[in-house]
């Protein structure tokens, strides 16, 4: 078990070190941190969808607009407390990202990435043209939700609040891949005609992977009025897209720990890059360059082959993919007559 | 009447400038089934080498011209070296964000190089600035050129893949990779040319595409994404599909803002192409299928 | 365990930022060195009003500092990206005040990252002077440590209303980007067309990439529109422009502050005589190009050599002339509360980079200039058409 630990104690000590950082930081690296933990949610739920279950769909930006959107209209328009719009706003992006599942029954590889990304675009222009209901390119502010009950100022505690909830996402994350889902996933992902054959629903499975990553998306998405008091559209624009693609790339397709290691890389660099001011652009498509370059599976490959002891199942297709078909079909088979999750 | 000749004829020249950028990437697409996303940068990049060229330095037009589409057909070997070659292997997302990476690079060097000159740089066209009269229509001079060079690249692609060696090397490549190396073909070389061409494409219409476009670091992606439209509408592999579904996405943007309103043009074309990839999957002239088993 | 020990490196790098926190006496000061702060793009399709206004608050207080600085204190510009989004607007301010400790912050280029920045801004009192954003909400309501250079959105939209009915416009229309930053704009012009119980007779939408304008000229010209407002970027202006042209229409154009370069604007529309009916806001006195400019050309070719003296350059400059004008009326012994009493105290001050003085009205009002200057181009050059200063 001793192998288990490695990846988990990565883990720990990294939430350990979010979880003390309001005390010790200045507001910008909390508001930095707490930015980090939304982009862990987003990685998760991208991750969820792309590397375990194969879906290369554009639509992850859009998903965390509809998210910030509904949990911050539902507080402006209508009134409600955050605590009842936030959730209200990740339901609300679930269900949109569920019937992104339909073109996906049809469609795959570029095509699908071409109709999500239409979707994402066309998200984009009903932001910024409905303005009766969205207000517009122009954005607007929204209230924090306020802890002074528990003495705190909104920005510290809705830190608490992102980092309670990263967590519980995180370890949600965790268990779905390892469950019978998770494996349908994979084989949904590497040979989608053998999982049908073998008795995976394609529908089911695809609508579940798209409402799984909408939700973490939209979770995030509800975390961002609280966090930033202001939505407005370019804040799910296709750059978005492009990070949250990158972060799971940079740290590892079809793994939980590389979602949230590519976040926090990535985040970091982006901080980081400031430094660059005027050649940042450049820097930063070179490190992403370098990064597909040399770690194309993400930093938690090179992790496995480096640090002993580091053992997270790695979902994603290995050079022996035939083994590795027989070995997924194998467990499938297994799971399925068991009919339990392990 | 005279409204909807206007908006036909706007869209046929607006859908020439996607057309030309849709040429490109399929082009690329139809050899290696790879969505170059630095196309539009590409274009930047030769648009902006030729301003630098016959602009700045003064030379005289066409070996500006000349000498930008050498400049960008190099920049196109370099991305296949670069960001294909070594990542073929790896899946489509890996050499995606490559291509991403270098559209950031090369935004970044043309704002260094270029940004501060101006927001919008003009660049001379080929014929006269003056609107001429076709019919009752009166169109700009250079949005003709612009149809005629997309009609001229498409003759010369379709007949590249028909007639000569190079082109079947290309489509045997595309079709089955190991085989056609089974058979002598060199495959990476050939890949190789192809992103080479794509770009040379690109930066031959930048140069014509230009006076109209006007010239800034971010002019690559909104024209890609209207290409990608086009080359998706019109099957991503067919030369011509790609000319026919670039004139129909401009026709339709025009259509759509003359009939329901200026506020829905731009995203009118993302409207169709999710209803026609769900609907229409393969595209009008595609000939593969959807799914790859 | 090296790449284990890399991540860990990673987050204590970032805890160890926020450590280094030692309070003094007044932030961003020191013996010999004023830090001021500026944040806007550095790049994406907006880069100009970040990063080339900080280029011309670079060779402004590379001047200041060959002059031998403000009370023997060298300037020094700290640049930070909002990449034009308000989580880049609030991570770049934060940065600044918290990070970065600059004594003063002078810019904000884009209306909703500024907008979104405020509240910190606001929060931790640091004296902020806008040089290019005109959302009216980040000037107002006042509050005692914002001030203003660039003029509001309220006013470029009802200078140009006033500009179209005093040239007896029978039917104004208005062609407007939805985007954040003519959204910005779009809605006051609605109110400023309300107060005048004016109908505009089309209400065209154009995008800043878009490379044709047919339609919307189409639509203006069977509506008989006689003045068009637009809330356009250069690039949209010169398309639809010349598509009129094409169509043989032509209305009075009436742009704003977006579009000043008119020699380019005439360049980009390619067709001869095709701004003859057409007029501008201009923030700036003269054209980049001409004679009393000089200095300014040399200055930005000495410090970025590919680049040649813009508009956005010039926004930096003559907003940065305020601030250097309030840190030398504040006195050596400078505090943020006497700057910002400087700032306030500023009263028909003559940059040469505004049509008109630059005067601060505190508490009433922190906008402190008031000039509406409006260019025309004739004979291959522009030309000043007149001042109008709002009081």
């Amino acid at each position: 078990m001793r192998a288990v630990v490695s990846h988990r104690a990565l883990l720990v000590v990294l939430f350990a070190v979010l979880a003390v950082l309001p005390v010790v930081a200045n507001q910008y690296t909390l508001f930095v941190g707490n930015l980090l933990m939304l982009y862990m949610i987003l990685a998760l739920g991208l991750n969820l969808l792309v590397g375990f279950a194969g879906q290369l769909a554009f639509a992850n930006a859009a998903m965390y607009g509809i998210g910030a959107y509904g949990a911050a209209l539902l507080q402006v328009r209508l009134g409600l407390s955050y605590w009842l719009a936030a959730p209200c706003g990740a339901v609300l992006a679930m269900a949109i990202g569920t019937l992104l599942a339909f073109p996906a029954l049809r469609l795959s590889g570029i095509y699908l990435a071409l109709a999500t990304l239409a979707f994402a675009q066309f998200t984009q222009w009903v932001l910024l043209h409905w303005n009766s209901v969205t207000f517009g390119a122009g954005g607007f502010p929204v209230p924090q939700p306020e802890f002074s009950a528990l003495g705190m100022s909104p920005d510290r505690g809705i830190y608490y609040v992102s980092w309670v909830v990263t967590v519980v996402l995180l370890a949600f994350a965790w268990r779905v891949v390892r469950s019978r889902v998770g494996r349908a996933f994979v084989a949904m992902r590497d040979r989608e005609m053998a999982a049908q054959a073998l008795g995976v629903g394609l529908l089911r499975y695809k609508a579940m992977a798209f409402a799984l990553s909408g939700f973490y998306a939209g979770t995030a998405g509800a975390l961002y009025p609280a966090v930033l008091a202001y939505v407005s559209p370019e804040g799910f624009d296709l750059f978005q897209m492009v990070l949250h693609k990158a972060m799971i790339v940079v740290g590892g397709m079809g793994s939980i720990a590389g979602s949230v290691i590519g976040a926090s890389l990535l985040v970091y660099l982006l901080e980081v890059l400031r430094q660059f001011k005027a050649t940042q652009e450049i820097v930063f498509g070179a490190l992403l360059l370098a990064f597909v370059l040399f770690q194309p599976r993400g930093l938690v490959d090179f992790l496995k082959r480096s640090v002993p002891g580091w053992s997270e199942p790695l979902h994603y297709a290995s050079d022996s993919e035939s083994a590795f078909d027989v070995a997924v079909a194998d467990e499938l088979v297994t799971g399925s007559r068991g009919g339990a999750d392990r | 009447m005279l409204v909807l000749s206007y908006l036909l004829v706007t869209g046929i020249t607006t859908g020439a400038l996607y057309a030309l950028v849709a040429l490109g990437i399929v082009v690329v697409y139809k050899a290696t089934e790879v969505v170059n996303l630095a196309h539009g940068e590409l274009f930047m990049m030769g648009g902006f080498l030729a301003y630098t060229l016959h602009v700045m330095v003064k030379l005289p037009y066409v070996p500006s011209v000349l000498l930008a589409v050498a400049g960008s057909f190099a920049i196109g070997i370099l991305t296949d070296r670069v960001a294909f070659r070594p990542l073929m292997k790896e899946g489509l997302v890996s050499v995606l964000l490559a291509t991403i990476g270098i559209s950031f690079i090369l935004k970044g060097v043309a704002r260094v190089l270029w940004g501060g000159k101006g927001d919008y740089l003009a660049f001379p066209p080929l014929v006269s600035p003056e609107p001429m009269r076709i019919g009752n229509v009166m169109i700009m001079s250079q949005q003709l050129v612009v149809l005629l060079a997309a009609l001229a690249v498409m003759l010369v692609f379709a007949a590249f893949f028909k007639t000569t060696r190079a082109g079947k090397f290309m489509q045997a490549t595309a079709s089955n990779p190991k085989a056609a190396a089974l058979v002598g073909i060199h495959v990476s070389r050939v890949y190789m040319y192809t992103f080479g061409v794509g770009a040379a494409v690109a930066g031959a219409s930048a140069v014509l595409m230009a006076p109209l476009t006007l010239l800034y670091p971010d002019i690559g992606f909104p024209l890609f994404i209207k290409g990608f439209a086009a080359a998706v509408l019109g099957g991503l592999t067919s030369v011509p599909g790609a000319i026919i579904g670039g004139l129909l996405v401009g026709i339709l943007e025009q259509l759509a803002a003359g009939f329901i309103g200026t506020a829905i043009q731009d995203v009118s074309a993302f409207i169709v192409i999710m209803f026609a990839l769900i609907f229409l999957p393969t595209g009008i002239l595609g000939m593969r299928g959807t799914r790859k088993i | 365990m090296k790449s284990f020990r890399f991540v860990l490196n990673l987050t204590v790098a970032t805890l160890i930022g926020g450590l280094v926190a030692v309070g003094h006496a007044e932030d961003g000061v020191t013996k010999d060195e004023i830090k001021i702060g500026s944040f806007g793009p550095l790049a994406g399709p907006v880069y100009m009003y970040g990063k080339l206004a900080m280029n011309g608050l670079e060779a402004l207080f590379d001047k200041v500092n060959q002059e031998g600085g403000i009370h023997g204190r060298k300037l020094k510009l700290v640049r930070e990206d909002d990449a034009c989004k308000p989580e880049g607007g609030i991570a770049a301010v934060k940065k600044l005040i918290y990070d970065d400790k600059v004594f003063a912050i002078n810019g904000g280029g884009c209306s909703n990252s500024t907008l979104a920045a405020r509240p910190e801004i606001v929060k931790a009192g640091i004296p902020f002077v806008v040089n290019s954003a005109v959302a009216d909400g980040i000037s107002s309501p006042p509050t005692p440590n914002i001030f203003t250079t660039q003029l509001t959105a309220t006013i470029e939209s009802r200078a140009q209303l006033k500009y179209a009915l005093e040239q007896k416009a029978k039917k104004v229309a208005l062609v407007a980007q939805h985007d954040a930053w003519g959204r910005s704009r779009y809605e006051p012009m609605m109110t400023a067309l309300k107060e005048q119980s004016i109908k505009p007779v089309s209400d065209e939408e154009m995008t800043i990439d878009q490379n044709d304008g047919t339609a919307q000229a189409l639509k203006l010209m069977q509506t008989g529109a006689d003045a068009v407002l637009l809330i356009v970027y250069p690039k949209p202006a010169a398309v639809l422009i010349r598509d009129s042209l094409k169509l043989g229409y032509k209305p009075l154009w009436i742009g704003q502050t977006a579009i000043q370069d008119l020699p380019q604007l005439q360049e980009q529309v390619g067709i001869p005589g095709a701004l003859e009916k057409f007029v501008s806001i201009a923030t700036i006195p003269a054209h980049p190009d001409d004679p009393e400019m000089a200095e300014w050309r040399e200055r930005i070719k000495k410090l970025f050599p590919n680049d040649a003296l813009s508009v956005f350059n010039l926004m930096g400059i003559g907003s940065g002339m305020v601030v250097v004008e309030a840190l030398k009326r504040a006195g050596a012994d400078l505090t943020r509360e006497k700057f910002l009493k400087a700032m306030g105290s500023i009263k028909n001050f003559k940059t040469g980079m505004y049509p008109g003085p630059i005067t601060c009205k505190p508490p009433a009002s922190n906008q402190c200039n008031q000039s509406v200057g409006w260019i025309k181009f004739g004979d291959g050059k522009p030309k000043s058409a007149g001042v109008t200063t709002l009081d």
